[in-house]
């Protein structure tokens, strides 16, 4: 059994050599050469001085080369950090700094965005669009360097399951990105848990949707691996388009889907679905936000031959929960379960009393605790102290536990339901916000006085984001001087849509900002907005 | 709700000024970006986003009344104002 990830491509090498691993952009490598390619990667990377648990950052739109990156990475025992590719230089820039990057695998172009200050931190690039005649200076090293280095063995480095393998910073709520660590244990806890339950084989054909950074893609790329089939990386120019997906998926023979409930949403209402365009697709998994009920159940309808699967956990867990969508109880579902724990994996309710909760209808945070879960934030103790907590359950021994944050509810049948956060963190997309984040980039400005960023329920991506803005006194700002401003801090994803602007902030009897007040407020005018639209 | 300079689309202004004005005021804006020239291709510069699109064929449908399907919805009639005029000049026809 694979203990390190890489083994599992290993394993895929020996039995498959000649079949497609990895799909993207119209190209694929074959089993035997991601294999070697990422051998010769790992070899190059040690050649650099990378030594086991240095990390490595991936920073280029998808494409055959980013499960190179991934894999050769690990292979020379360091840790890779893939950075979204579309996000601002300045938030790239802090997270290639607050890890400690020593190298980049990047493109060009990518790599002159970033800052000076960024650049003169790393030691090298290597550069997957380049030729050895435009690179110039030692510290750019072109991909077709990677023929120079043996391709038959990966270099020899001790590792064990519990090394890190790759870093996923997400939104944190003082206003700057977190680490998540995740150890190569955490991630195949995950993966052979998926590969028992969802029985996924050589024959399989899965789709990456999700971006690399995002956790998703973990099930993608090593579930993939971990069969012997092959992961069709679905890049920009596929995902906006639902028509072209549809026809991707069909002309592919996509058999296994994993994605957020908006891109499948946005499927089933612009992309002309049907059993028959879609025969060999057999499981779709979704997860990263909630799926709304009416059109969880026209999907349901429209493609009657294929399982659903609902799975649930955050990226410091991985997935933690699933529940299989049962097709003639969903009719009379007005909400889906998160379900039950996966395999390897516990999972508990603590109520306000600090006490497991046993019975039917009580409600608590939702713990975690087992191998899939997180060692904490990266060089931030602080956040890792409050969030990965000794289990105070059983004093026997030390062990840690993984708060969620997410307030649930335990059903008669054994289910989990989610309610709520307990904190104002938010989901758009299936990306995880923090409310804080956008407040501090809209704070970072100086004309602003007060700053509240508000998420507004939405059907199709859970939730939109506004601003409500108290300038500075006599100061005229723009909404849009203001999003630009935030664009160059924050993915555009965080950006608000709207901006309001106001003499002053309503506070509480504490002299805070009325952060309830306000929510009502905009949720109220967003509602009537609705309505006089409709109306129309 | 957010205010933006900009002169509203009037009788003298050109198709291609109403297309560039709305993808300005309502999805540029929003993504923190102010400025785009005709020929850009908006989804690569992350602009327009697959919600983005729908907003872009509400507005040639409500807006400027021509049908658009499905099958119309795709990266070479929506990946810059020119193309977007050109979708909607061939619909006039």
């Amino acid at each position: 059994m694979a203990y390190i990830l890489q083994q599992l491509l290993t394993k895929g090498a020996e039995r498959y050599p000649e079949k497609a691993a990895v799909w993207a952009r119209g190209r694929s490598i074959t089993y035997r050469e991601l294999n070697e390619r990422s051998n010769q990667l790992a070899h190059l990377l040690r050649g650099r001085g990378i030594q086991k648990g240095d990390r490595i950052g991936i920073y280029f739109p998808k494409c055959v080369e980013s499960v190179i990156a991934m894999l050769g990475i690990v292979k020379a025992g360091a840790v890779y950090v893939p950075l979204d590719p579309q996000a601002p230089a300045d938030r790239v820039g802090y997270i290639i700094g607050n890890c400690g990057c020593r190298g980049l695998i990047t493109r060009e172009d990518k790599r002159r965005g970033l800052d000076e200050a960024t650049l003169a931190s790393l030691e090298f690039c290597v550069l997957t669009d380049e030729s050895p005649k435009s690179s110039n200076g030692a510290s750019l090293v072109p991909w077709a360097m990677l023929s120079q280095f043996p391709a038959a063995d990966a270099p020899k480095v001790v590792l064990t399951e519990t090394d890190l393998a790759y870093i996923l910073y997400t939104s944190g709520s003082t206003g700057r990105p977190k680490g998540v660590m995740l150890t190569h244990q955490n991630a195949l806890t995950f993966v052979e848990w998926c590969a028992e339950i969802f029985k996924i084989t050589s024959e399989d054909r899965l789709s990456n949707h999700a971006p690399l950074h995002f956790d998703l893609s973990v099930f993608d790329v090593y579930n993939t691996l971990e069969a012997g089939a092959t992961v069709y990386l679905i890049t920009e120019d596929l995902a906006l388009f639902p028509s072209k997906l549809a026809s991707f998926i069909e002309t592919q023979g996509i058999t296994v889907w994993y994605s957020v409930p908006s891109a499948l949403t946005l499927l089933l209402l612009h992309a002309n679905l049907s059993a028959e365009r879609l025969a060999r697709l057999r499981l779709i998994l979704f997860a990263g936000e909630v799926f709304p009920m009416k059109y969880l159940q026209q999907l349901a309808a429209t493609l009657p031959h294929v399982e659903l699967q609902n799975l649930y956990g955050p990226t410091e867990t991985n997935v933690c929960t699933y529940y299989k969508v049962e097709r003639d109880r969903l009719a009379s579902m007005d909400k889906l379960p998160i379900g039950i724990a996966c395999e390897n994996t516990e999972v508990f309710a603590v109520n306000d009393q600090d006490e497991i909760v046993t019975e039917p209808g009580g409600t608590g945070e939702l713990y975690v605790r087992g191998p899939a879960v997180t060692y904490g934030y990266w060089a931030d103790h602080e956040k890792t102290a409050k969030m990965v907590v000794p289990n105070r359950f059983q004093r026997n021994f030390e062990e840690k536990m993984y708060r969620t944050g997410d307030l649930v509810q335990l059903a008669e049948d054994g289910n989990y339901y989610f309610l709520g956060r307990r904190d104002s963190m938010i989901k758009s997309r299936g990306y995880r916000i923090e409310l804080g984040e956008i407040e501090s980039a809209l704070l970072s400005h100086d004309a602003v006085k007060e700053a509240v960023a508000i998420a507004i329920p939405d059907d199709i991506v859970s939730n939109r984001i506004i601003a409500v803005i108290a300038p500075h006194d006599g100061i005229d700002l723009k909404a849009a001087e203001l999003q630009q401003h935030c664009g160059a801090k924050i993915p555009k994803y965080m950006i608000p849509e709207s901006i309001e602007f106001r003499i002053s902030l309503p506070k509480t009897s504490t002299g805070k900002v009325d952060r309830v007040q306000l929510t009502q407020e905009s949720i109220r005018a967003a509602q009537q907005t609705a309505t006089e639209a409709v109306s129309q | 709700m957010s205010t933006v300079n900009q002169t509203p689309a009037t009788q003298s202004s050109t198709l291609k000024d109403q297309i560039r004005e709305f993808i300005m005021e309502n999805l540029a804006h929003a993504k923190g970006i102010t400025s785009f020239t005709d020929d850009e291709n908006l989804m690569e510069s992350g602009v327009v986003d697959s919600l983005g699109i729908f907003r872009i064929v509400s507005f040639l449908e409500e807006e400027l009344h021509v049908r658009v399907s499905d099958e119309e919805i795709n990266a070479e009639t929506l990946q810059s104002v020119n193309s977007i005029e050109q979708l909607v000049l061939s619909k006039k026809k």
